[in-house]
């Protein structure tokens, strides 16, 4: 593929890509919280390019925002633009900064929804929407930010599962798992 | 080996950026019979079939959700419910004596050829999709052109206007909701006879606004808003007089116009069933839909003002 990404992971991005999207737009759309819609794909993309890489985060980026654009019969270009930038970055903070903590998943959720929410808002006045703009588009674009930043965890833990089997084999979680075994353990030592 | 791969990383990210904004410009500027909007609807065709399937498979989930929201609402709209009853009884028989007088009157001075919802034939529809989008409340029906529904028909339910037909594709249609940004509808104080625009209230997917109304106009809350069957702006669609938009939740001050807050009647966050109103091609209402859609933009277009912009109406007699 070129991108650092086995073709078994490739078809698993795919797969897991396909449902979501499907899930998403068939299920979650119609079930509102505290008065937002959910909206778990841009958080399906930057987990895609925080365990992927930018390239394969950027690509699937590209893709599922053309899918749902197309699903949707929404003005093409716009969902992908978006996801395409919110894929990449998400990789490239893999690639330079990798980090560890419990708490960046829900980092990233969050950055990954704001970018999505905002940058939806922004394009649509570019494009000229005439409507009225009030504080409740704030107040959406908050409570949206919100809902996804709970989800965040969940959603990660899901695609993390649903990839893991396909990603290459990490060090550090190598050394993890060395010391968690009984054999190697310094503790068995003594 | 290393600036090898940069390259190619930062090549494939300006590669995809670049592609999505000619697809956006493109898709912007062309007709809506154009070659990307043709391919959507092709899309469109392809998968409604599985999107169909998808959503009969997903049905139960859906239903659960709903069934937590409904449960826990279901009390407070028990005993609201039963209020509503008691007082709209009492009104249903003093309407019914002024119905009466009313249709002796319209036979009288012959304006009984008046188009109304019932001059449409409904296609009852179910929605396959919904948009998660804050900007696109759209959703996808899965009925089509094969079903004889057309771009700017109206869409119903139960409880009153839902939107509009934006797209349409042999099995399945998007409908543009009423609070969908594209979506303006001429509409009228049930009550008092004042008419309005109602737009959606960006960022508030649960409200609309009544806008354009005239400077101490008499609107109170709980004031019933319907289709005025006038069109006041380019685009807009021809939904016959009548039919229940929302009800009016608060009123404030716009300069020389008034503008009211209205609460949807029909529940957009739960749609399933649909009804597309499709007129019959020859029947009155058809025609008259052609014949604004082959109007000049210039002389469909108005002022912004209700009434003042109408040339089209569905209420006037001949």
């Amino acid at each position: 593929m070129g991108t650092g990404v086995s073709a078994s992971l490739a078809l698993r991005i795919m797969a897991l890509a396909l449902a979501l999207v499907f899930v998403q737009i068939g299920v979650i759309s119609e079930v509102p919280v505290f008065g937002v819609t959910i909206d778990v794909s841009p958080l399906l993309v930057a987990f895609v390019g925080l365990l992927c890489g930018s390239m394969a985060g950027a690509i699937t980026g590209f893709a599922v925002g053309l899918l749902v654009d197309l699903m949707l019969v929404q003005t093409l270009g716009v969902t992908s633009l978006l996801f395409t930038v919110i894929g990449y970055w998400a990789g490239r903070l893999r690639e330079l900064r990798d980090p560890q903590a419990a708490i960046a998943p829900l980092l990233v959720g969050a950055g990954a929804a704001a970018a999505a929410l905002v940058g939806y808002s922004v394009i649509e006045f570019l494009l000229g929407v005439d409507a009225p703009v009030s504080l409740d588009l704030l107040r959406q674009i908050v409570l949206g930010i919100v809902v996804d930043t709970v989800l965040a965890l969940p959603m990660w833990l899901l695609v993390r599962r649903a990839l893991d089997p396909g990603l290459p084999d990490d060090p550090r979680r190598r050394r993890r798992r060395a010391y968690t075994t009984g054999g190697l353990s310094p503790l068995s030592r003594s | 080996m290393y600036d090898k791969t940069v390259r190619r990383r930062r090549a494939v990210l300006v590669a995809l950026v670049a592609l999505s904004l000619i697809l956006l410009t493109a898709y912007f500027r062309e007709a809506p019979s154009g070659g990307l909007h043709s391919l959507q609807r092709g899309f469109l065709t392809v998968v409604s079939p599985i999107q169909d399937g998808a959503n009969k498979a997903l049905k139960p989930v859906r239903d659960l959700f709903g069934w937590f929201g409904d449960t826990l609402h279901a009390k407070s709209q028990r005993d609201e419910l039963r209020k509503q009853v008691d007082r709209l009884q009492r009104q249903l028989i003093a309407k019914q004596s002024n119905e009466r007088s009313y249709q002796e009157l319209l036979k009288l001075f012959k304006l009984d050829n008046q188009i109304s919802a019932s001059s449409y034939s409904a296609v009852t529809g179910t929605v396959i999709f919904k948009s998660p989008n804050l900007w696109y409340s759209t959703v996808i029906v899965d009925v089509g052109s094969a079903h004889g529904v057309r771009i700017n028909d109206p869409v119903v339910n139960g409880e009153g206007l839902v939107g509009k037909v934006t797209q349409v594709a042999s099995d399945s249609a998007r409908v543009s909701l009423i609070t969908d940004s594209e979506v303006g509808v001429s509409a009228m104080v049930n009550s008092s006879g004042v008419t309005g625009i109602v737009q959606p209230k960006v960022g508030d997917p649960n409200d609309l606004l009544l806008q354009w109304l005239p400077a101490n106009s008499t609107v109170n809350p709980g004031d019933y808003v319907v289709t005025s069957g006038t069109v006041a702006s380019e685009g807009e669609s021809l939904f016959p007089p009548g039919i229940p938009i929302g009800q009016v939740s608060s009123t404030e001050e716009n300069s020389a116009f008034e503008a009211v807050n209205v609460h949807p009647l029909a529940n957009l966050h739960n749609l399933d069933v649909v009804q597309v109103l499709t007129a019959a091609s020859g029947s009155r209402a058809a025609r008259l839909g052609n014949a604004l859609a082959q109007l000049p933009a210039g002389a469909r277009t108005g002022s912004g003002v209700a009434g003042e912009g109408a040339v089209a109406s569905t209420g006037s007699g001949g």
